[in-house]
Parts: structure tokens; C-alpha cells; sequence
């Protein structure tokens, strides 16, 4: 076939070209000026990825940003509910590479694994090491790794133990407490259950492991030498306890199949002493009209006799995604929205935690918030899981075999050994040989 | 030039395509089973000396993934060939309106398989589902279909089985209608009962067609992956996850792409093993003559 040079049949027709070319014309210089002021004139739209909960939650705050004419349009798009699924969302677009929007809100346990995958642009260009200073011990971690600050933080919410007031004169000190309180109060008919927590399969159980070690002096993951450490014997007294309020009876055995609201329903109802659970519990159970609205307390999560406890830190933050075409601009929307004017209206609109010291200093908020104290002292002795990118298959198995051990598919010892075994066949899988890592992602 | 030669160049063009999106998706699966490639490595392949596959052998929810899956197709790959069959008999009788009846029944074939699944997650819906309107009606209680393995597993294998089943009707119509007449004719002259012609010439003769079915509906079994991600999320429990599900979360939840690699590829090969038992089976039954006949 011969070939037909493009756009053959036109240059027979140099009338016609003239024409269209006179007609282009026209039309660039009428409008073209008017175009260019219109572009100035337009907000430069930032789009930021949120879980739905959250989304709602800065609705308000947004739109007034939005009106007062800073010349950024913040775009929320709306993720789906469930943190798994949103993540999913999120690394859809990222592995494609132009992602359809500028800023992430980021869960701590992903962070990891997003640097590792180098979608993010480090932020301590803008933001200084006194800014994170200014906050909580608790809400500074997670939010940096190596020499970079990846993740400015926006919540500061740990897990957390509700007890109830019309029970018990003061919280438990300790597991021991915590148990024996329990025991009590069911021999003696004042509640059904003990003790409630999130025991089924999914990332829920990886949090109450991470508490639970750390209350018993185990760990989870050493960062020197980069392994699990499922295996040692504090770590299987941990599982063991957990075994043991459902063996015992303190803990129902359908706490298995718990998820947070799972558990909070039931403590709501007034079956049980105590609760663990993320602070919008609170909200929760003190909004409706239930049968344990104004008993119940809250505290820091406690450990076993002697060791220190801590929950498990649970926090929200804005990363900025390589490649978005404003950084300046998505930076100042980062540095508004996690500002004290959005957390104070989060912490008195839905009880998230404050990241800022001076919103914990701050009487009037005190005054509204009462949640706050704790909060607080949350904050002093958070649980940071395994900062490594394998988190994710890590917690993916721990998360199976406990929940196995607790369904009754084998004991403590041979739960956490396995779960150790398999952990360091995922890392030699991830990893290849040793150092053939690149250092620095 | 010789004629053999002359068809190898005449194929050449169409073994290029198939070796470009077959063999070498596959010889890629097979390297990078070799190489650890996640988030560890920053996602550059380095040779990690066999450890996924060390990994695969002690992993044990790749067997019972692999289980789940073997046994989601052969049970739902049995039930849409006996379904199959008799819809087919049924269509490939003269009734009145065949040709509407026949358009019909292909609808749920005609389906994208994520609406379907999305429809059959509302139907269960607990509790706003119809199914579960109709018992809170009838004074019971609503019933979380898809939150116990046994009722999510059955619903699963229905729902495939209710949108997969029109395709082998289909296959195995066009089967019978190119059985001569006339065979059947002279057998009922012989006194052969319906039975026994269907026994003695019909499924002999549909063998070819059967297996055909067979092979197909085995391998996108086993493969299955958009209804169970839609319908069940692999859920209650892992207890509906496919191999196929298991891979996906390696790479795209976990960003473990040698890994991911490795799960695929023995998948491909449990894949393999079973679509070759299949065949070897109904070669076996449908013997020398049928096949021979028909083919």
C-alpha cells in the first residue's frame, strides 16, 4: 500500500489552511489575555484522600478554609471506611504511577511501607524540628524515618481501657487488677463479662498484641537487629493471659470474632467491667441514652504487675505525594489542617486526640473535652508498631495465629513460635540475602 | 519450500502473540519467584536463593487457600455441568417460544461478574436484604448469610454456579444438535428407552463438548477471583479466599511482588495438574469411538 502523507488532502487546499490558521488566530489573541487572568484568578485545587469518618470530620474546617480566599481549593475526596480498604485504594493509584491527589492521610502502621516504596517527598523542607517539639512525645513518633520527616501528624489517638465508675472505686493498676476485678464482679452477679477487646482476625488483634507485649516486657520487633522476637517468654506469657480470660471465662469466647465495634455494642449494653477500645469510644457510648452512659472512665492501658503498659498509638497524618504539581500549595494546606484550630474542633466534635501541647494546656478545652487528661497521659507511653515495611505480613500472621490460639487451634508456646518462625521466613522471603538492601530508601 | 515449513511460517505470526502474553508473563513469574522484590528491597528484584518457595511450603495459608480452591471448583464445576446438561436437553427439545427461553437463559452469563456478585451481596444483606426481609416477615429473625463459612461457601458456589451455567448449556446445546436425528430415530425403533439413549448415544457423543466445558470452567475456577473479592472479600475468616485472592494481596496489600510471583506461579501449575487429571478423565470414559465420531 502506498503510503499517503498526513494531511495530504489539506495542503491541496491552501485556501483552506489560510483560513483555519487566520481563524486560530482570532480566537488566541480575544481570548487568550482573558484566559490567562482567569487562570491567575483560579484556586489552585489541592486534593486530599481520607477515610470517610475523617473526611466528615474536617468537612466544616474545609469549607471555611476554602472561602477565605487563600487561593487553595481543598478537594476532600471521601475513601472508603475501613483502613485496609482505603490503603488499598491508595496503593491502586500510587503503583501507577499520577496519582489523583496531592496530599495522603496516612494511618501510622502504613508509613513504612509507603517511604519504603518512595511515594512520598520528605517534609522537613517546611517543617522544622521544633514544630514537632511543640507536641506530645506520643504524637511525635511514627511520623519519621531515617533522617526524614515523612508525616505531619493530625490525630494523637492511642488504645485505651474503659472501666466502669459505678463498679469499681478506681481503675485497675495492673492485668492482675484488671482480672481479679473482674472475677469478682461475675461471682458475685454484678455483670456478665469481664474484659471485651477486638479478637478476631484482622489488624485489631495486632494492636492488643502490641499492648499486650509491651505490658508483659516483650517485644514485637527489634530494630537492631531488624527480627521479630515472637518467641521469647514474656511474649508467650502475653499470649498466654489473653488465652486465659477466655478460658477463664472473663472474656467471652465470642470476643474472637470481636472487631472494635463489636466490643464497644456489648460494653455498651452494660455486659461488661471493661473495654478496650480507641477514644471515639467515649463519644459513643456518652451520646446515646444506654444503661452505661455517665459510669464510664477511662485510662491509659495497663500492663502486667511491675512493667509499664501502654496503648497502642493509633494516629492520623498528611503526607505529601511525590509528583503532585503544587507542593507549596498542598504544604499549606498540610499545615492548616493539622493546626490547632482543626484539632480543637475534632478533639470537642468527635474526641480526637489533640497532637499539640498547648491544646492539652488549653482550660476552655479542658473544660469541654474531659477526655483529655488521659488522653494525655496516653500519649506519655504509646506503643509504636513494628516500624518496618513488612508490617503489614507481619501483622497479617500474628494477627491468624493468635486468633487461631484463641479459637482453640493450639496453646500459647507453640502459637508464638510458629508465628515467629514464620515471621523470619516472610523477612529472608523480603529481603534477600543480607545488605543486598538498599540502605536508604 | 516444503509444506511444513510453509505452515510454521503461516503460524509463526500467531505463536509470536501467544508466546508474548503467555510465555513470557510466565518465564517473568518465574524469575521473579526467584528474587525478593518488595518494599525491603525498594522494590528492585534481588536474588533471594529460593526462600519463597521455602516460604510457599511452610505457609499454611497457601494450602489452605489452595484447598478452598480446589474444592470451590470442583464443586461448583460438577453442579454446572449436571445443570448444564439438563438445561441443555431442555433447550434442544422442540417447545414452544425455544428461541426467547433460549436468549433468556443466557442472561446471567451475559453478566459482568462484579454486578452479579454486588446483586448477590445485597440479596444476603444482613439485615436489609430481601431474603432476610421475607424471614423478619414471616416473624423470624434475620440470618447473617455471609458471616458463617458453611451458608457464605454455599452462596458462593450458587452464585457461580447461577452465572456459569448458561455457558456449558451453550457448549454442550451446540454438542447436540450436531448428533444426527436419525441415529436417535432408528435406536427408539430398536425399543431403546430415553435412558438408554442418552446413556448409550448422546453423552458418548457429547464427550468432546463435555470436555471442553470441563476444561474451561476448571481453569476459570480456579482462577477465581472478582466474585470472591466482591461477594466475600475472602472472608468470614479466610474461609472463601482463592489462591488467586491470596496472590493479589501479596502484591497489592503487601507490595511483595516475589513472592506474589510465587503464589501465581503454583498456582499455574496446580492449575496444570488438574486440568490434565480432567482431560485424562473423560477421555478415559468417553472411549475410542465416540470421540473419534464426533471429532
Amino acid at each position: 500500500m502506498a503510503a499517503r502523507p498526513p494531511f495530504s488532502s489539506l495542503r491541496r487546499q491552501p485556501a483552506v489552511v489560510g483560513l483555519l490558521a487566520v481563524l486560530l488566530l482570532l480566537l488566541l489573541s480575544a481570548t487568550g489575555q482573558k484566559a490567562l487572568q482567569a487562570v491567575a484568578a483560579e484556586p489552585v485545587p489541592i486534593r486530599v484522600l481520607m477515610p470517610a469518618p475523617l473526611a466528615d470530620a474536617v468537612a466544616g474546617p474545609v469549607a471555611r478554609f476554602n472561602a477565605s480566599g487563600s487561593g487553595v481549593a481543598v478537594e476532600v475526596i471521601r475513601g472508603p471506611l475501613d483502613t485496609e480498604t482505603i490503603s488499598d485504594l491508595a496503593i491502586s493509584s500510587l503503583l501507577l504511577g499520577e496519582a489523583p491527589f496531592d496530599l495522603l492521610l496516612v494511618d501510622v502502621s502504613w508509613l513504612p511501607k509507603y517511604v519504603a516504596a518512595g511515594w512520598f517527598v520528605p517534609l522537613e523542607r517546611w517543617f522544622g524540628p521544633e514544630v514537632l517539639e511543640a507536641m506530645e512525645p506520643g504524637a511525635r513518633l511514627g511520623n519519621g524515618l531515617g533522617e526524614h520527616l515523612w508525616r505531619m501528624p493530625l490525630t494523637g489517638d492511642t488504645g485505651l481501657l474503659y472501666w466502669r465508675t459505678d463498679l469499681m472505686p478506681r481503675p485497675p493498676r495492673d492485668t492482675s487488677e484488671l482480672v481479679a476485678i473482674s472475677r469478682d464482679l461475675q461471682r458475685h452477679g454484678r455483670v456478665r463479662w469481664g474484659y471485651l477487646w477486638q479478637g478476631r482476625q484482622y489488624e485489631g488483634l495486632s494492636c492488643v498484641m502490641v499492648e499486650m507485649l509491651q505490658g508483659f516486657g516483650a517485644r514485637w520487633w527489634d530494630d537492631a537487629t531488624a527480627r521479630t522476637q515472637l518467641d521469647s517468654p514474656q511474649a508467650v506469657a502475653a499470649a498466654a493471659w489473653l488465652d486465659g480470660l477466655l478460658r477463664d471465662g472473663v472474656s467471652p469466647r465470642a470476643v474472637a470474632n470481636y472487631a472494635e465495634n463489636d466490643a464497644l455494642q456489648s460494653f455498651a449494653a452494660g455486659e461488661a467491667a471493661f473495654l478496650r477500645n480507641w477514644p471515639y469510644a467515649w463519644r459513643e457510648i456518652e451520646k446515646g441514652d444506654g444503661p452505661v452512659k455517665g459510669k464510664v472512665g477511662v485510662t491509659a492501658m495497663v500492663g502486667a504487675p511491675g512493667e509499664q503498659g501502654g496503648g497502642t498509638l493509633g494516629t492520623w497524618g498528611l503526607s505529601l505525594i511525590k509528583g503532585s504539581p503544587h507542593p507549596e500549595e498542598a504544604v499549606a494546606v498540610i499545615r492548616w489542617l493539622t493546626g490547632p484550630v482543626v484539632q480543637r474542633q475534632l478533639a470537642l466534635e468527635q474526641g480526637y486526640a489533640p497532637t499539640w501541647s498547648a491544646l492539652y494546656d488549653d482550660p476552655d478545652l479542658q473544660r469541654r473535652a474531659p477526655m483529655l487528661a488521659v488522653q494525655r497521659q496516653a500519649l506519655q507511653h504509646p506503643q509504636l508498631r513494628p516500624p518496618t515495611p513488612a508490617y503489614a505480613q507481619l501483622s497479617d500472621l500474628l494477627a491468624r495465629q493468635v486468633n487461631g490460639m484463641l479459637t482453640g487451634q493450639g496453646g500459647p508456646e507453640q502459637t508464638m513460635g510458629t508465628a515467629q518462625r514464620q515471621s523470619l521466613q516472610v523477612l529472608r522471603s523480603l529481603a534477600g540475602p543480607p545488605g543486598s538492601g538498599p540502605a536508604d530508601p | 519450500m516444503s509444506a511444513p515449513t510453509v505452515s510454521l511460517l503461516l503460524m509463526l505470526p500467531a505463536l509470536l502473540l501467544l508466546a508474548s502474553v503467555f510465555l513470557y508473563p510466565l518465564l517473568r513469574y518465574g524469575w521473579l519467584s526467584l528474587q525478593a522484590s518488595s518494599v525491603l528491597t525498594g522494590l528492585v528484584p534481588v536474588p533471594n536463593g529460593g526462600a519463597n518457595w521455602g516460604r510457599l511450603l511452610d505457609d499454611a495459608r497457601f494450602w489452605t487457600d489452595a484447598g478452598q480452591t480446589l474444592r470451590f471448583a470442583l464443586c461448583s464445576v460438577s453442579l454446572e455441568l449436571l445443570g448444564g446438561l439438563a438445561l441443555a436437553l431442555l433447550l434442544h427439545r422442540p417447545l414452544r417460544g425455544r428461541g426467547p427461553l433460549r436468549a433468556l437463559t443466557l442472561l446471567p452469563w451475559a453478566l459482568p461478574t462484579t454486578v452479579m456478585a454486588l446483586g448477590w451481596r445485597w440479596i444476603l444483606n444482613d439485615p436489609h436484604g430481601p431474603i432476610n426481609a421475607a424471614i423478619r416477615s414471616l416473624g423470624g429473625s434475620s440470618y447473617g448469610f455471609l458471616s458463617t463459612p458453611a451458608t457464605t461457601w454455599f452462596f458462593v458456589v450458587l452464585a457461580d454456579v447461577w452465572k456459569t451455567m448458561p455457558f456449558v448449556a451453550l457448549l454442550l446445546l451446540a454438542g447436540l444438535q450436531t448428533i444426527p436425528v436419525d441415529l436417535e430415530e432408528a435406536l427408539r425403533l430398536e425399543g431403546a428407552s430415553r435412558l438408554q439413549i442418552l446413556r448409550r448415544l448422546t453423552l458418548p457423543l457429547l464427550v468432546p463438548y463435555l470436555t471442553l466445558a470441563l476444561l474451561f470452567r476448571l481453569a476459570q475456577a480456579l482462577g477465581v477471583f472478582d466474585l470472591i473479592q466482591v461477594l466475600t472479600g475472602g472472608g468470614p475468616a479466610g474461609s472463601t479466599e482463592s489462591l488467586a485472592l491470596y496472590a493479589y494481596l501479596n502484591a497489592m496489600r503487601f507490595l511483595d511482588f516475589g513472592y506474589a510471583s510465587t503464589v501465581m506461579l503454583a498456582t499455574f501449575l496446580l492449575l496444570l495438574v488438574s486440568l490434565g487429571g480432567g482431560w485424562l478423565l473423560l477421555r478415559r470414559h468417553g472411549q475410542g469411538h465416540a470421540t473419534e465420531r464426533a471429532a
